[in-house]
């Protein structure tokens, strides 16, 4: 059966810049994750937990 | 994914292999919503799939294997193996005509799939490899187990397929027509929506009192792990997007199907996501190995920070969720020496809900990371048109959601008695999906030449994984269960 020679690819393979796109995606996901949560630890203070 | 899969890939037009790919997706979709269809005939009482074979953890092979219902016992366990072979090679075979292949050659090879797969899952459920707790050891007299849970029998699937695929290179390529992973985890996936509804059904007053955590949980995967990992991945370690895409998706949202759904989503080649999914399936076992027992000891007076941390430190649903009940007898034994008593089953269903929820947006993930390559990053010579967006959308997702809807509605919005029937009939189901389970493992082995990747490639992506896990991923999400759980805890023992 074939193979693709993944190995190989992964270690040879040129580096891929950062796209400004890509670049976004992190900042944003990263910058919108941080802001989310520090808004559900405030809900956290002011909902607690019932069992 | 078949190697043909594969091949198709690489040598065959796109809008080919493109076909090729959706027609799986929705012959997943069909099988999946067969299977789903058929266990809910249960609630109304006539049971058509209790003959499905299921496997205990055993020291008397005789004893290990059964029929799902008590009313198919008449079967007994040889009974039953042969009847849900015979079942699979019908419907398979039907679906494999529908996508063009050699039906003949498939049944054949299937057979033999079938068959080896199925032993390795019978070798993972011996007790000496699969008995977690002390209790467990001592009901089989054991002085000693390799923990591993029943779902070890994954790992000896997918090491019998690696086996085949390194050492017996003719007999791999004599069965590469049954060897088709992707269409076996979209099936399973299809299937995991009755599983997923009926849990979260059953923990509602918990899980809506949890929604807040469970909100916490998302934007940890998704939002912070994801972009940090894909980062690692593609900054540190050089790798591509096709790679950095699903091996993020892997290591921060939940193993398998986030890694094939996102990897699928970006039209990355099969192969891809699957070797992504067999790393994240042996961290996994590392980490229900280990992080049980940090959690002991170390977390034993916060037994709900223990068991959202290990919901979102291990990363496929199966290892989480039995993490989670290792976690809870180590704690409770733990919490006992010391005089205190809680309740069994919070700190379970705490690990259960926090993955849950991050489950249920897997499909949103992808379609969002869909929606971004298509348009921004792989648009090829042609501006992707948007019915190219749901062309690329992996539509076996779709038949995970239709199920989940499904199952929740009957769960909470229909009569109490095909509520109470429901998880039954979803245990059924639940009893393909594991099969489903056994297939991809074993495929993705007899498709694997680890002997290459691990000399340079595998462990270049293990790499990546250690330290993302190791360096960030169990302590964040030590740190936010921390900060969502901890004070809290489960009610004791009156």
């Amino acid at each position: 059966m074939s193979q693709p020679d993944l190995k190989g690819e992964i270690n040879a393979a040129a580096v891929e810049p950062l796209l400004p796109i890509e670049k976004k995606l992190i900042g944003w996901s990263l910058g919108t994750g941080i802001v989310l949560l520090i808004v559900l630890i405030v809900l956290n203070h002011f909902v607690p937990i019932t069992l | 994914m078949s190697d043909l899969a594969v091949s198709a890939s690489e040598n065959v037009s796109e809008p080919a292999a493109l076909k090729a790919r959706l027609n799986e997706d929705w012959l997943a979709v069909a099988i999946g919503l067969l299977v789903f269809a058929a266990a809910l005939v249960s609630v109304s009482g006539t049971d058509v799939l209790g003959w499905a074979v299921t496997t205990s953890v055993y020291t008397d092979l005789t004893q290990a294997l059964n029929p799902f219902a008590k009313a198919y016992a008449w079967l007994g366990g040889g009974g039953s193996l042969l009847l849900t072979y015979a079942a699979l090679l019908v419907v398979l075979s039907a679906g494999v005509i529908a996508l063009g292949a050699d039906v003949r050659k498939f049944a054949i090879a299937f057979t033999a799939v079938f068959a080896i797969a199925y032993a390795s899952w019978i070798l993972g459920s011996y007790a000496y490899i699969a008995a977690v707790t002390p209790a467990e050891q001592q009901k089989f007299g054991l002085s000693w187990s390799l923990k591993l849970t029943n779902e070890g029998g994954f790992i000896v699937a997918l090491l019998s397929g690696l086996v085949i695929a390194n050492f017996f290179p003719r007999f791999a390529e004599w069965l590469k027509e049954a060897i088709r992973p992707e269409l076996y985890i979209k099936i399973a996936i299809v299937i995991l929506g009755a599983t997923v509804a009926v849990t979260a059904a059953g923990r509602l007053n918990l899980a809506s009192s949890l929604l807040l955590r469970g909100a916490a949980a998302i934007v940890e995967a998704y939002l912070i792990y994801w972009s940090v990992v894909y980062y690692i991945s593609r900054k540190w370690f050089g790798f591509s997007r096709e790679w950095s895409v699903p091996l993020a998706s892997g290591i921060s949202v939940c193993g398998v199907a986030a890694a094939i759904a996102t990897g699928g989503a970006i039209r990355a080649r099969p192969a891809v996501p699957i070797l992504v999914s067999s790393l994240v399936v042996v961290f996994a076992v590392v980490e229900i190995l280990i992080l049980p027992f940090l959690a002991q000891t170390f977390l034993w007076q916060e037994p709900l920070v223990a068991g959202a941390w290990i919901g979102l430190a291990i990363k496929t649903d199966g290892a989480a969720v039995a993490g989670g009940g290792i976690t809870e007898s180590l704690i409770l034994a733990k919490a006992a020496a010391e005089g205190i008593k809680y309740q069994p089953g919070w700190i379970l269903a705490t690990t259960t809900t926090v993955k849950i929820f991050i489950d249920i947006f897997i499909g949103v993930w992808a379609f969002i990371l869909g929606y971004i390559w298509t348009n921004h990053i792989d648009k090829g010579p042609d501006k992707a048109k948007p019915s190219e967006i749901w062309q690329r959308f992996p539509k076996f997702i779709l038949g995970f959601l239709f199920v989940f809807a499904v199952s929740l509605w009957l769960a909470v919005g229909s009569t109490p008695d095909i509520a109470k029937a429901l998880p039954a009939a979803a245990g059924e189901a639940n009893i393909f999906r594991v099969i489903f389970f056994i297939l991809t493992f074993f495929s993705i082995g007899v498709l694997s030449d680890f002997r290459k990747l691990w000399q340079q490639g595998f462990g270049k992506l293990a790499a990546v994984y250690f330290v993302s896990l190791f360096g960030f991923v169990i302590w964040v999400g030590l740190l936010i269960s921390w900060l969502f759980f901890s004070g809290f805890k489960p009610p004791l023992v009156s």
